[in-house]
This record gives C-alpha cells, sequence and structure tokens, in this order.
C-alpha cells in the first residue's frame, strides 16, 4: 500500500494537498514564494542584458536552481512507476494531429510562445498566481487564474472544433 | 538556504505534479473539456491547502525555520493580469503544459515538450524585448558588458 504512493498515480485528493503542501514548506525553510514562470525570466537574465529582466525578481538565483529540479522530479517519478521510455507521443493530441511531428511541433512551440508572454504580462502562471497568489488572497492572481480558465477552455474547444477530435 | 536545496524542492513538486497527472495531455484535455473533475480537485486542494500552510506561517510571526523573514508579498493589481492570463490559458490549452509541467514533462520522457519549453523561453524573453528600454551602445554600457 504504501509503495502505490510512490509508483501510482495519486487521486485530487493527494495531489492537490500535497501541492500545497511543498508550497508551504518552501515558504517555512526558505523565505521564498514558489512561482516557476519568473524562473524563465531569470534563465533569460542570465544571458540577456535586456532592461526588462533587470528587475529584481529576475536577478533572484534560486529560481533558475528551483526550476532545474523539475525536470529531475519528472524523471524520478517516471522511473518509480516503471513506465520510463523517451517518446515523441503525446496523448490524445497524436491523433488531433493525424500524427504529423511538424503538426504538434507546431502546437506545442506556438503554445510556449503564448504561455511565456502570457506569464509575464499576468505577472505569473498557474503556480505562482492559481496557487501561491490565491492562496494569499491576491484579486490579481484570482483575475488571472479566470483568464487561465477563460482562455483555456475556449482554444482547447476551438481547436476541437476546428482539428474535429 | 544553499542552491542545491532549491534544486531538491523543485524536484519534489515536479514529482508530486508528476502523481497527480497535472502533466498529462489527455488528463488536461479532460479539464479544459469538463471530462473529468480530477484537475479542478487538484488546484482546489492545492489552494485550500496553501492558504492553511501560510496563515500557520502568519501566525506564527511570518519567519522561516531558523529565524529568517518569510518574503512573501502579495501580487499588486495589474490589468495585465487578466489579459496576460487569457493568452496563457490560450497556451495551456494548445500545449497541455504551463510553465513548471512542460519541464517536468521533459524529465518524464515526454520529448516534444522540449518545444514547449522553448516557446515559453521565446515567448518569455519577446515579452521582456517589447517592454525593454529602447538601448543605445553607449561608452557605458559596453563598459558593463566587459566587466
Amino acid at each position: 500500500m504504501y509503495e502505490s504512493i510512490l509508483t501510482t498515480a495519486w487521486p485530487w485528493w493527494v495531489a492537490g494537498p500535497a501541492i500545497g503542501l511543498v508550497v508551504s514548506l518552501l515558504a517555512w525553510v526558505s523565505g521564498k514564494g514558489l512561482g516557476v514562470s519568473t524562473g524563465y525570466g531569470a534563465a533569460c537574465a542570465m544571458t540577456s542584458q535586456l532592461s526588462f529582466f533587470k528587475a529584481r525578481p529576475f536577478r533572484e538565483r534560486w529560481r533558475v536552481w528551483f526550476i532545474v529540479g523539475l525536470p529531475l522530479g519528472g524523471v524520478v517519478a517516471s522511473v518509480l512507476a516503471g513506465t520510463f521510455s523517451p517518446t515523441l507521443a503525446y496523448g490524445q493530441l497524436d491523433a488531433l494531429t493525424h500524427g504529423s511531428l511538424a503538426a504538434k511541433a507546431g502546437l506545442l512551440f506556438g503554445g510556449g510562445v503564448l504561455i511565456g508572454a502570457g506569464a509575464r504580462w499576468a505577472g505569473g502562471c498557474p503556480s505562482g498566481h492559481s496557487i501561491v497568489g490565491i492562496a494569499q488572497g491576491a484579486v490579481s492572481s484570482l483575475v488571472a487564474t479566470v483568464g487561465f480558465m477563460i482562455g483555456g477552455i475556449v482554444v482547447f474547444n476551438l481547436l476541437h472544433v476546428v482539428l474535429g477530435g | 538556504m544553499r542552491p542545491w536545496a532549491f534544486t531538491i524542492f523543485g524536484a519534489v513538486f515536479g514529482f508530486v505534479l508528476s502523481r497527480g497527472r497535472v502533466t498529462d495531455y489527455d488528463t488536461i484535455a479532460r479539464m479544459f473539456g469538463f471530462g473529468e473533475f480530477h484537475l479542478f480537485g487538484v488546484i482546489g486542494t492545492a489552494v485550500a491547502t496553501a492558504a492553511l500552510g501560510f496563515w500557520v506561517l502568519r501566525r506564527a510571526g511570518n519567519r522561516t525555520v531558523r529565524g529568517g523573514a518569510i518574503e512573501l508579498s502579495q501580487k499588486p493589481w495589474r490589468a495585465g493580469a487578466l489579459w496576460g492570463g487569457l493568452v496563457l490559458g490560450a497556451g495551456w490549452a494548445l500545449s497541455g503544459a504551463c510553465p513548471g509541467t512542460a519541464l517536468v514533462q521533459l524529465g518524464e520522457g515526454k520529448l516534444v515538450a522540449l518545444f514547449t519549453v522553448a516557446g515559453i523561453l521565446g515567448g518569455t524573453y519577446v515579452y521582456g524585448w517589447l517592454r525593454s528600454e529602447p538601448s543605445t551602445p553607449t561608452v557605458s554600457s559596453r563598459t558593463q558588458e566587459a566587466r
């Protein structure tokens, strides 16, 4: 029973509290507020002279160290589950793009650009706004999260109409 | 805290996101298509638990375990929250990922997430470029670059 906690998918009532616990522990241990998208900005700041990236959050090097850990967690989760096998497959999107790697790459890259620009415009992403921000009672975080959901629901359903999924 | 300790926190966060299926395209598709309650439940209980955690920390004087200050400043209001939020949501739906999960997916062996990560870095950079002061190469900025 205890082993399955490490090797199989969790129900929402385990995964959600675990996320909230990690966020609280990071604040308690390091004094920092978790936010992933600012880490991408901090990565840009390491190689860019643009004035935008001179702002204080992007000069915090711990953010880069934090996001470097994310893929490591993915490897561990995947290996423990016994499902680790590098692949170009990507769930239902394979059928939606009719097996075209170029179409999939275009959707993912284009989506990524919107995510990167949108996160900076909104001042955060689903981790910094939707979890940490709302938990602090920030109005902008609640509004941003409503934006994430509306934007996501509208575009997802449009995509399915267009691609006929 | 030492740099590698943040990496460990990142790894634990990535592990939890993976176990919660937050990195799974089909799960995200079922959230935006209202086919499954799972992700709404994950986000809702994550917020509730974090709010409880922050409340306890505040009651305890907002001090870290070693007595330092907790720098949890509340994000100020900005009109971009809605517009940027809509744009990010569109990207989330197209790619099935957000900034954190794209990196976790890469670790899980979903190699196409490389395109998402490259896009996020590119989008971040382009936004920063659009919002930066136009700079003319001057003697002083060149000296700064040389340092």
